[in-house]
């Protein structure tokens, strides 16, 4: 039955259809099934079938990205305050744009899967200085700073990953935190992390939450 | 010696030229070459005109740019505020409609060529019409119905009134872009742009999907170009792949030139296009920041090797970015130039 709902509930959010994906998180609680099998078992799973079907080049829409984080954001908000016990959180990390960049979607569909994957995301918003993504994530002890930059000035610029990485360097916190880029020029040259000074980099929203969660991984290793 | 135009109407007419035609998109680099910043350069249309004549002279290209920077179209719809980078293009910096509400107060201007925000880019057009008309095609950039609201609200938010939110008021708002883009077209063909880049990732299957695509960007687009046909309309998704919508372009719209994405097969491309319309293999500019000599060279080549056969075939760029070495600039196109002859003989 779980394989049945799983199915639906994918088929839905590949359809782009947000109303028929709750209604099968709903019909599949309605017969019995728990919220943290909904998470565990059918939206989990349904995120890493869309991360197979963009890796396989299925042909994965930016829609469909969007539109699987947007739901599996949704159906864990939902169910978490109805789990059992409070679930077992993998990691933190902190997101955000980098310095001089406005463009915020790439973030937001990162969020969305991590948050399905029991990753605490503190979302710092646009436009971010070096120093803010650093402290934040100091602050909340966290383990991978995630940084999006959809335009080549950003993405490269001296106030970007570039600098985030020197003041990790000056602050002695590299093996503790990681750093992780995303964004349309990191897309077009895939050696461009590396020139930043980034750990990883992904190629789109929805396997930037396997990327950051080998991260926090590696740094709770 | 051919110009420009010339050129580009044999490269689209399939019949005998020097060489391909090849476009070179610079536009902040304008500045560079005025020795202005950014913010002065694009505050007058005049520099962009004498910038984009004095860089199409000094590299010897095809092409004559009017677009200033794609934001331009949010200043015509009502956005006040632009954030200028020192070493890349401005953002929106006030996002024109902020909440659904916004999109029935949204105006479009009946008199495009008439609006403050235009009057720049219309002495623009004027200049390189003096300058260059006739001899260099001179392009301007529109962005379709389906993507102008990402400019306007954000994508984050379009995505989420697209996919999700009232159909009725994403109607509302696209029937305003179109009308938008239909006035603007209009506006730039009375102001003697030859090439019309029509900017639409939303006509792109890496953007939505198929049925999407089929059930909306489609239509819209009918809409979009229906009274102004598809006369110097270029089909291009942003750096978006779309070959696998070629075929219905063509069929749907009528549109006869396909700027390709770099990620696109440009092989395929053109067995798609199948002689009924003009290819345009683009290179990968972000990699011309770091690339050697050697490497501009072979790219150029294989792109070229893979598009000039059979002619119908022009070589360009995205939106170059500014950090590219006026080195591999030059490298770049005299590559193309070279790899781009054709054999006279």
């Amino acid at each position: 039955m779980l394989k049945q709902f799983m199915s639906e509930y994918n088929e839905a959010v590949m359809d782009t259809d947000r109303d028929r994906a709750l209604l099968v998180v709903r019909d599949a609680l309605d017969q019995g099934i728990s919220p943290e099998e909904v998470v565990f078992e059918i939206v989990v799973p349904a995120i890493e079938l869309t991360m197979t079907s963009i890796s396989e080049n299925q042909g994965v829409s930016l829609a469909q990205h969007f539109m699987a984080a947007q739901i599996a954001s949704e159906v864990v908000d939902d169910m978490v305050p109805r789990f059992a016990k409070a679930p077992e959180i993998v990691g933190q990390i902190v997101i955000g744009t980098a310095q001089g960049d406005f463009h915020g979607l790439g973030k937001r569909i990162v969020a969305g899967c991590l948050k399905a994957m029991m990753v605490e995301v503190a979302d710092l918003g646009l436009n971010v200085a070096p120093e803010l993504f650093v402290d934040e994530a100091v602050a909340r002890d966290a383990e991978v700073i995630a940084i999006s930059a959809m335009m080549v000035h950003t993405a490269r610029g001296e106030n970007g990953c570039r600098r985030v990485r020197q003041i990790l360097g000056e602050r002695g916190l590299e093996e503790r935190i990681k750093v992780a880029v995303g964004g349309a020029p990191f897309r077009f040259d895939p050696e461009l992390f590396r020139t930043v000074g980034a750990d990883a980099w992904a190629e789109n929203g929805i396997t930037a939450a396997r990327v950051i969660t080998d991260l926090i991984r590696e740094v709770r290793r | 010696m051919m110009t420009g135009m010339e050129r580009l109407v044999a490269a689209i007419n399939g019949t005998p030229a020097d060489r391909i035609p090849v476009f070179c998109n610079l536009l902040d680099q304008g500045a560079k070459e005025l020795g202005l910043s950014l913010e002065e350069y694009y505050a007058s249309g005049e520099h962009v005109a004498e910038a984009q004549l004095r860089m199409r002279e000094k590299y010897g290209y095809d092409c004559l740019w009017s677009l200033f920077y794609v934001g331009k179209e949010a200043e015509l719809l009502g956005c006040r505020k632009m954030i200028y980078a020192k070493d890349g293009p401005p953002n929106v910096g006030e996002m024109v409609i902020r909440n659904y509400d916004d999109i029935a107060r949204l105006q479009i201007p009946d008199d495009i060529a008439s609006h403050p925000a235009f009057a720049e880019e219309l002495k623009c057009l004027r200049m390189l019409k003096e300058e260059g008309g006739g001899k260099y095609p001179i392009c301007a950039y529109l962005t379709a119905s389906m993507t102008l609201p990402a400019i306007l609200m954000g994508i984050e938010k379009w995505l989420q009134l697209l996919m999700m939110g009232p159909a009725d008021l994403r109607d509302e708002l696209l029937a305003k872009c179109s009308d938008f883009f239909q006035k603007q077209v209009a506006a730039y063909r009375a102001a003697g742009a030859d090439v019309l880049v029509y900017s639409n990732p939303f006509g792109s299957t890496d953007f939505i999907p198929r049925k999407f695509f089929n059930e909306l960007s489609l239509p819209w687009m009918e809409r979009d170009l229906g009274p102004g046909g598809t006369t110097g309309i270029v089909y291009y998704c942003g750096s978006a792949r779309f070959n696998d919508v070629i075929e219905a372009v063509i069929d749907r719209l009528g549109i006869g030139v396909f700027y390709l994405s770099p990620m696109d097969d440009i092989v395929e491309g053109k067995r798609l296009v199948a002689g009924r319309g003009l290819t345009c293999g683009v290179i990968n500019d972000i990699m011309l920041i770091d690339w050697t000599r050697d490497q501009v060279r072979a790219e150029v080549k294989r792109i070229i090797e893979a598009g000039k056969p059979g002619g119908k075939f022009l070589f360009g760029t995205l939106v170059m970015p500014f950090a590219i070495p006026e080195e591999n600039i030059r490298t770049m196109l005299e590559a193309a130039y070279e790899f781009g002859r054709f054999d006279t003989k």
